[in-house]
């Protein structure tokens, strides 16, 4: 990354605020400077200490800007559409392409659902995809989340209190949705969920997508210093599939799939190419995942924005015979997927 | 009711939508307003519409028709009251050619109180045909941009859009801060810690806030010696005020339902580009970037908003449609108060509202505050500026100039109809 010149330190501190230059290195233009300085200050201002105001607010600018802290392990939480996510080290903090991916998939379900919705989110982290479904559907959804990390699933739970004590979500929420420690590769796991097959309508998740190449390339240094690894790469080797070691999840996730049938499924993936690796693995699936095979998208970040002309479609082929739309605007997000022989989803 | 073409198309749209009731109060005037005969026909229409619509409720309540009945109540209302007063002074004047010399004695005494009458109900009158404006009851954004020119202005800014933040706290109105974005071109501090403002926008959540600050649109100058001037020079310069309609939240239907193709708020929703300001790369779970500032084109005008003011990008969205969906309203509404303009009399179209219009000055040097239009002048600076009750007095002088406007344009509007229809009112009003 180019080094900033010293004359925008100068002018950060003159008008901004002598805070304003901590921030400078990692927020390196003097709006996103001005906009993370005025959070932290909402931020203090909003919760009560001994520590004095200025005090506590240079000890934020310092843990985010000299040590590159992300901000969001700073003030402890991240929006996600109208909920407030808790935030803490060692659990990934949720990503607005996978807020708007959720919303998206919100949009396109049908409205007359006769019987209560049952969904599944796997490798939930602060759980916030269930909570977002829920605060989106009607009060009667079931949500489960599932994930191997203790703390992510003591967040997830704390995520569910804190949005119901907030008012974002009903009281009722606190039945409707539950999570559980449980690592989706584990033999007993599908079982363990108790579904029957066909029984769930949605299932979604969004694994870590990572590989080790692309880690330490492409992913940004306060990513890799301050989230937990074992979120981002998968840590499980993919010699039992035959793929990518960064899509061992997918490969597993189809093998879940294929067992419990859910009338929909919702992946968030790293990029096109992943998105097109994964499209072809449900294209090419056998047995009971047939069903899928002709009903495969994929989504772009903004899914729901038309990027063509209307009446174009943007298509790719990802196996020598299949084509599947892509839909919306920016990189590869997800892979969407539904059952043929489902009347309702049509 | 159909209308001829002549209308003013606006005047009749929003006659229809909002009803009448027209809230201020008016001032107090010498002269008593003529009466134009189409404003009379089009009052007599309305009275006998409301006479039935009554009928009908008697004895069959229905929330349509009750609804409006309300909207038409004040001008049936005062159009009774005018024709009373004006059947006293005919009877008045009667009498006055009376053979009893004690009857027209007493005839003489009544005269003038019966001119009074007839004269302040000629006005209610006018009143309350004057059309509420379509926006009237909505909540507003006070947009405030400097003008061009140097970093004065951007200070100045500053100050013009915390006297409208003071004044709302005075007032008890609830307001955001929907977008503060500092200038970024400068180092400096102007005087009383003025930061240099780019563009800033204020939402005032209270109901009827439109009507209260539509008045405060246009160019505010001020005249002061900068802070960062050496030699004490006075300086000139500008400040762009904006009033826009705005939807709360969670505004109900009914009012300015903006999923209805018919509503200044609609907009095609194919017709938005929608961006995301974030920095391209990969994205997702490689970055962790709190910023998720959100573009918005309206393309068939070229609007263009963009908010990066939350950390929520489902906040900035929603902010951002809500700032598009006004500015577009109040370019729907130019264009329409545009077409009556034409319509108008030229005398009229300097009281038009437009954002080059200056409309205030701001003058430190002799602690004076001069609103041009209302012809006001007012000391004390530093409470206007504070938003106090100097700055309130201000404002409802406005308020009194721009009703003022509002009849004289109605009036102006029948007159250039009777004009163009070029014919008797009788003849025009179709059925
Ligand atoms: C990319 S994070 C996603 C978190 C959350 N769903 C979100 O969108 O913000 C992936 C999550 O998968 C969890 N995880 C990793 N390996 C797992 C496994 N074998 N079984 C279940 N969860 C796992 C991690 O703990 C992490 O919380």
């Amino acid at each position: 990354m180019p080094r900033l010149p010293p004359s925008l330190f100068w002018r950060a501190r003159k008008q901004i605020s002598p805070f304003a230059p901590l921030l400078l290195p990692v927020c390196r233009t003097l709006d996103s400077t001005a906009n993370e300085l005025r959070w932290i200050k909402q931020h203090v201002n909003s919760t009560k200490s001994l520590v004095p105001r200025r005090l506590r607010i240079w000890q934020a600018c310092l843990k985010r800007g000299d040590r590159g802290m992300p901000l969001q392990y700073v003030l402890g939480t991240q929006p996600f559409g109208p909920l407030e996510i808790l935030c803490r080290p060692g659990v990934l903090i949720p990503r607005p392409e996978t807020e708007s991916l959720i919303y998206h998939l919100h949009s396109i379900l049908p409205r007359h659902s006769s019987q209560p919705l049952k969904i599944l989110d796997l490798c939930t982290g602060t759980g916030c995809i269930p909570l977002l479904l829920s605060s989106l559907l009607p009060a009667s959804t079931k949500i489960s989340g599932v994930d191997i990390s203790p703390q992510a699933i003591s967040l997830s739970r704390e995520n569910l209190t804190h949005n119901i004590t907030l008012s974002h979500l009903p009281a009722s929420a606190s039945k409707s949705i539950n999570f559980t420690k449980a690592d989706i590769f584990s033999p007993g796991f599908v079982p363990s969920l108790g579904y029957k097959p066909g029984e769930l309508d949605i299932l979604v998740s969004n694994p870590p997508y990572i590989s080790s190449h692309g880690f330490n390339t492409t992913t940004e240094r306060s990513v890799r210093l301050f989230e937990p690894k074992l979120a981002l790469v998968p840590q499980v080797t993919a010699e039992q599939y035959d793929c990518e070691p960064e899509d061992v999840f997918y490969a597993r996730l189809l093998e879940i799939i294929s067992v419990l049938q859910p009338k929909r499924v919702l992946f968030e993936v790293g990029d096109l190419d992943q998105a097109a690796r994964v499209a072809a693995m449900v294209v090419r699936g056998k047995g009971a995942l047939e069903v899928y095979a002709q009903a495969v998208e994929i989504w772009r970040d903004e899914p729901g924005v038309d990027s063509h002309e209307e009446g174009v479609t943007e298509k790719m082929g990802v196996d020598e015979e299949a084509e599947v739309e892509i839909k919306g605007q920016g990189n590869g997000r997800g892979v969407y997927f539904w059952r043929r022989d489902d009347q309702e989803s049509e | 009711m159909s209308a001829a073409p002549w209308v003013c198309r606006s005047c009749v749209r929003s006659l229809r939508r909002i009803g009448f009731a027209q809230q201020f109060v008016r001032r107090a005037s010498t002269d008593s307003v003529k009466l134009p005969p189409a404003l009379l026909e089009r009052a007599r229409f309305l009275t006998a519409e409301h006479d039935q619509l009554s009928a009908q409720l008697a004895t069959n309540f229905d929330e349509k028709i009750a609804k409006r009945a309300g909207e038409v109540h004040r001008i049936a209302d005062a159009f009774k009251k005018f024709e009373n007063a004006k059947a006293s002074l005919q009877e008045l004047e009667g009498l006055l050619k009376s053979d009893d010399a004690e009857m027209r004695e007493l005839a003489q005494d009544d005269l003038a109180a019966t001119h009074d009458q007839l004269a302040e109900s000629s006005r209610n009158l006018s009143v309350a045909l004057t059309p509420k404006h379509p926006f009237a009851d909505m909540p507003c954004l006070i947009e405030v941009v400097p003008g061009p020119g140097g970093t004065e202005g951007r200070f100045f800014a500053d100050t013009v859009f915390k006297m409208y933040q003071a004044y709302c706290t005075n007032k008890g109105f609830r307001t955001k801060v929907v977008q503060y974005l500092a200038a970024d071109s400068t180092g400096e501090k102007g005087g009383d810690g003025e930061t240099a403002l780019q563009e800033a926008v204020l939402e005032v959540m209270e109901e009827g806030a439109y009507a209260h600050f539509r008045g405060e649109a246009g160019m505010h100058r001020v005249q002061r010696v900068p802070a960062t001037e050496k030699s004490g020079r006075t300086h000139t310069s500008a400040v762009a005020v904006w009033v826009l309609p705005s939807f709360a939240e969670n505004a109900t239907a009914s009012d300015g339902d903006w999923d209805n193709p018919e509503s200044d708020f609609y907009i095609d929703p194919a017709e938005v580009k929608s961006e995301k300001m974030r920095a391209s790369g990969a994205g997702g779970q490689h970055v962790n970037k709190t910023e998720s500032a959100i573009r918005l084109t309206h393309i068939p005008t070229g609007i263009t908003v963009s908010m990066q003011d939350s950390r929520s990008q489902h906040t900035n969205r929603a902010d951002a449609w809500r700032l598009l969906r006004s500015r577009i309203a109040q370019k729907r509404r130019e264009a329409r108060e545009e077409a009556a303009r034409a319509l108008r009399s030229s005398v009229l179209s300097s009281a038009q509202l437009t954002r080059g219009d200056k409309i205030r000055t701001y003058n430190y040097g002799q602690d004076r505050c001069t609103d041009h239009r209302a012809g006001l002048d007012v000391h004390n600076l530093p409470d206007v500026l504070r938003g106090g009750d100097t700055l309130g007095k201000v404002i409802n002088a406005v308020h009194g100039w721009l009703t003022e406007k509002d009849i004289q344009a109605l009036l102006a509007d029948e007159e250039a109809a009777a004009a163009a229809a070029n014919a008797p009112p009788k003849g025009r009003k179709g059925k």
